[in-house]
């Protein structure tokens, strides 16, 4: 278990520096005007280089790789150009997570409840009611894009119930159409997979031998199928909740939630480079620990994975 | 010989109530004797036979077919007007600004007064062509690479390693690291979704690849002297034309849901391009005035139709493509 | 052997299954007497129905199966009757239990086998904890697992395909029940570890006092275990009797079929005997002998008319117009007579 779990470090940490190295080098293919801001049309050309320079962007590609890593080891992620000029960005970001976070765990909350509970539902009576209901919804919001439907939400459900359209912090009522719409993408995932891993586990001999032994149907779910079925999903949950912690990209821009997901947006139409690359880097990196988690996760729960694995892809 | 004689003599000696004929020896028929089995089987008949016998795919097969005619012959039409063209007054000679649905505009006009019925064909046919080449690019390299992934064993470790890399980080941020770093036009957002979308395919294609390598009944084909081409053809080809057709299918709503998202966020195909993504942000903006909220909709029911669609037919027939559920 | 309990009684059975629309009838009428104590064997190849068969005692069938008509008698109760979950309660485990045929797949994966042996123990036996895990541990000591506590904490994927058919087999044993199944327990095996795990179960019906029945399609197998043979062919039983009288004296063709189809009984030079076509179509309603059709000396009233049993000893029976007193003489095939000769060879020396 531990052999494995540090192999496994050792290869999320690579693939952190890969990506890294990857990202930094793709961001110098950028035009250079998101370096300067609104000031980019007053300069003449000597002005610009003598700017650019002053960033470091002209010594030699190795030095300027050297240069990153050595901040980003002491966690310097860079000042912001455009968007807030001259704050760093690790401050800017700062101020947007306790948003995220809140926004994130709610409607991880829910989702696992509703989405876990409705999957449950679907795999026990297949063919029946709550499977078509639960296949109807999956189907809906797995396939029109998320913007399409958020949009058919706000235009109605906003209608019915009344409910303010924008977010405001002072006001708890216009926390709840976010956290819901969060939710609705989370609730389609979790129901589809549960539903899939159980119906594939139901199939399996020994939930057979289980009810040969004479177990009820009821404690061959719990003990046995959901239990097994919660595995596969166990190495996805981690990056699932990260990234949804990490914010909700359409849904805080959608709100003007001032989290990072709307952060992002906002610093893409500024064209802010610096910030841009730092918030692709701790996405990215979200991405690799949640995986890193989910591997370990799994690892727990499925006691035959340290024996099979042994690289390979998954 | 064969069923015709079985059932002569069945129906002679029925009628011949004559008891010690009946403890006579009755003909032996070989062919009689074999006609128990499922010997008429055929995968692709199969297959079709369990697609068709789902009845909403079938509507929506139709529905589809109709629709993709129609999208792509659309500007042949007589009385069709151009997308991008805006429309002007003819007397007061300025442009007709949000036009409600009417006769002449059946989808009425945009805020600037084009014609929204040509835009949403327009920027259908664009998402589709999109889809589209994702899709075939998703099949060609997926399988070329999953492929060689797959059997050519020292490829295994390097591969391997790319996957592991590309996969975990999220699809959206590579799309929108590539798309912001490159200029936005259709090849931008065609290369970009390209990037990360094979290697889905191209693991399955690995796993399959190993299994039909390794798997006991090839290895039996094999050893009977079944040339690799024929093993290849019947044994793996069926297997995967279903999952061509499922990627594509799949494709297609995949597309325009990051089409549609990458617009969002500002970094989709120019404003000169009619999209579905370009139509619904340009709805979006007018989400808070309901006189004009026609602008969003008509889109947004177009993009719902195909993608829901495009997405159910994909999984039936990937249902029905399993030959577990043939009979 | 009459003079022995009937512990259950099958009575006309006839289970049907829908499958895409159609109808199947997998076991049309089958009966059939279990007698307490003995160890029964139903042999058959694939399809014929002898696993639905024995399914439906517990209330195993498949969701899309259903019994039709008849009744299986279980200690005055008929369990053809029962349709709810709870009613098969008493009956899973508790009474009768089953091992099926591939151990790999038998066992959950992400419990410890030890777990799953408990777990039957505190089923059935009204006993928790450490208790049962006590006896959980005895038990895997019985099915032949040496140094059952440390392998009590083992996962199923720790253990060989032999061993864990052993696991099986003591979970089987320890719901406590009157009648084992066995549904091919060895077929999944390697032929070294088949003996072992027949002669397990062979020990193992004697110390805990069972009634078995194997269902396979292997007659070494039937041979090394049973006491009597029940042969099924398209879901009927054609032919029952003691381990010998089937062997040595059978008298169905279909038996006659199947034994001369081993290659024990092949002569050298010549080739091995195939029974010719492919069983009956269950879709199709079957009339008169349904292997009428692949039997080479069929009558005509085989096409015709069902069979009934025919007595051929007071232990025997058989389902051929052959019996019946105005039916043509037939020899049963040279390799039928090959056998009995040899075994009444053998008999004397």
């Amino acid at each position: 278990m531990l052999k494995y779990s540090i192999k496994r470090l050792l290869q999320s940490l690579f693939t952190l520096f890969i990506i890294v190295t990857v990202v930094f080098l793709l961001m110098r293919l950028l035009p250079e005007e998101g370096y300067f801001g609104d000031a980019y049309e007053k300069l003449d050309e000597a002005q610009k280089e003598a700017i650019l320079t002053n960033m470091g962007l002209r010594d030699p590609m190795h030095i300027q790789l050297m240069n990153f890593y050595k901040n980003l080891i002491k966690g310097d992620l860079g000042e912001s150009i455009t968007f807030r000029p001259k704050v760093p960005v690790m401050e800017i970001i700062k101020d947007k997570v306790p948003y995220s976070l809140y926004f994130g765990l709610a409607s991880i909350g829910i989702s696992l409840l509703v989405g876990v509970g409705l999957g449950i539902a679907m795999a026990r009576n297949k063919s029946k009611f709550w499977d078509k209901f639960g296949t109807g919804y999956v189907v809906f919001i797995r396939a029109v894009p998320a913007a399409v439907y958020f949009l058919f939400k706000q235009i109605y459900i906003t209608g019915v119930f009344k409910l303010p359209m924008l977010f405001k912090i002072d006001n708890p009522k216009t926390w709840i159409l976010p956290t819901i719409s969060m939710s609705l993408g989370g609730i389609a995932s979790y129901a589809m997979w549960i539903r899939r891993y159980m119906v594939d586990e139901l199939n399996k001999d020994y939930v057979k031998l289980a009810r040969a032994k004479g177990l009820e149907s009821k404690k061959i779910m719990v003990r046995h199928v959901f239990r097994n079925a919660f595995v596969p999903m166990a190495q996805y949950l981690p990056a699932t909740i990260l990234f949804t912690i990490a914010g909700s990209i359409y849904i805080e821009s959608l709100y003007s939630i001032p989290g990072m997901g709307g952060l992002l947006v906002e610093v893409i139409k500024r064209q802010d480079n610096t910030l841009v690359q730092a918030l692709v880097l701790i996405y990215s990196s979200i991405g690799i620990v949640g995986l890193f988690l989910g591997d370990i996760l799994m690892a727990i729960f499925d006691p035959r994975i340290k024996l099979q694995r042994k690289g390979g892809a998954r | 010989m064969g069923k015709g004689a079985v059932n002569k003599l069945r129906n002679n000696v029925e009628n011949s109530l004559n008891e010690d004929e009946l403890f006579e020896f009755a003909e032996f028929d070989e062919e009689e004797a074999k006609r128990g089995g499922y010997s008429n089987y055929s995968y692709w008949r199969s297959t079709w036979k369990v697609f068709i016998s789902n009845r909403l795919a079938a509507f929506l097969l139709i529905l589809i077919a109709v629709l993709l005619v129609f999208t792509f012959i659309q500007p042949q039409l007589p009385n069709q007007k151009s997308p991008t063209k805006i429309h002007n007054h003819p007397e007061t000679n300025l442009p007709l600004k949000n036009v409600k649905p009417n006769e002449e505009f059946w989808f009425g006009t945009n805020s600037i007064g084009q014609d929204l019925w040509a835009r949403v064909w327009s920027g259908t046919r664009t998402s589709l062509l999109i889809a589209i080449i994702v899709g075939c690019f998703e099949a060609v390299v997926g399988i070329t690479i999953g492929a060689l992934w797959g059997y050519v064993r020292w490829l295994d470790r390097p591969i391997t390693e790319i996957y592991n890399i590309i996969n975990n980080i999220p699809k959206t941020i590579i799309l929108i690291l590539m798309t912001y770093i490159l200029k936005p036009s259709m090849f931008t957002m065609i290369f970009a979704i390209c990037l990360t979308s094979w290697i889905d395919m191209a693991r399955f294609v690995r796993n399959l690849t190993i299994i039909i390598r390794d798997r006991e009944y090839n290895l039996a084909s094999k050893c009977l002297g079944t040339p690799t081409r024929r093993i290849i053809t019947k044994n793996l080809l069926p297997y995967l034309v279903s999952v061509i057709m499922l990627t594509i299918a799949l494709s297609v709503p995949s597309t325009i849901g990051y089409e549609v998202f990458l617009t969002y966020i500002g970094l989709g195909l120019p404003v000169s391009t009619p999209s579905l993504g370009n139509l619904i942000n340009e709805g979006r903006l007018l989400i808070l005035n309901p006189s004009q909220r026609y602008q969003l909709i008509f889109p947004a029911i177009v993009i719902s139709i195909i993608t829901i669609s495009f997405y159910i037919l994909g999984n039936v027939f990937s249902d029905a493509a399993d030959p577990k559920n043939h009979v | 052997m009459e003079d022995r309990k009937v512990i259950l009684s099958v009575r006309d059975l006839v289970i049907k299954f829908r499958l895409r629309g159609d109808i199947l009838t997998a076991i049309r009428e089958a009966s059939l007497d279990l007698y307490e104590g003995e160890s029964l064997a139903i042999v058959g190849e694939s399809g014929s129905g002898k696993s639905v068969f024995t399914k439906s005692f517990m209330g195993l069938l498949d969701a899309n199966g259903w019994i039709d008509a008849g009744s299986i008698i279980f200690e005055g109760e008929d369990l053809a009757q029962y349709k709810i979950e709870k009613d098969w309660l008493k009956i899973r485990g508790k009474k009768i239990a089953m091992v099926f045929q591939d151990p790999m797949t038998s066992l959950n994966p992400l419990k410890t086998v030890g777990k799953q042996v408990q777990e039957a123990i505190e089923l059935h036996q009204g006993i928790k904890g450490e208790e049962a895990k006590d006896l959980a541990i005895s038990i895997l000591e019985d099915v032949g697992i040496h140094d059952p506590e440390n392998r009590y904490k083992q996962y199923p994927h720790e253990f060989s395909g032999g061993m864990r058919q052993r696991v099986v087999i003591a979970i089987a044993v320890a719901c406590n029940p009157q009648i084992l199944i066995c549904d091919e327990p060895t077929t999944a095996l390697d032929v070294t570890i088949q003996a072992q795990i027949l002669e397990l179960l062979k020990g193992l019906k004697d110390k805990y006092n069972l009634t078995t029945i194997y269902i396979t399609h292997d007659l070494g197998v039937v041979a090394n275990v049973a006491d009597r043979i029940a042969v099924m062919y398209a879901g009927d039983i054609i032919e029952i009797g003691k381990c010998e009288e089937v062997f040595y004296n059978p008298q169905h063709p279909y038996t006659w079929a199947l034994l001369s189809s081993l290659p024990q009984l092949g002569v050298k030079g010549h080739d091995l005997f195939t029974i010719k076509g492919t069983p009956p179509n269950l879709f199709y309603e079957i009339k008169g002998d349904a292997f009428a059709p692949r039997n080479p000396r069929a009558l005509k009233i085989d096409f015709v008319k069902r069979p009934p049993y025919f007595q051929v000893s007071p232990t025997h029976k058989a389902k051929t117009w052959l019996l019946d007193p105005r039916a043509p003489k037939v020899d049963p095939p040279e390799s039928i007579r090959v056998l009995r000769q040899q075994w009444e060879v053998g008999n004397n020396g």
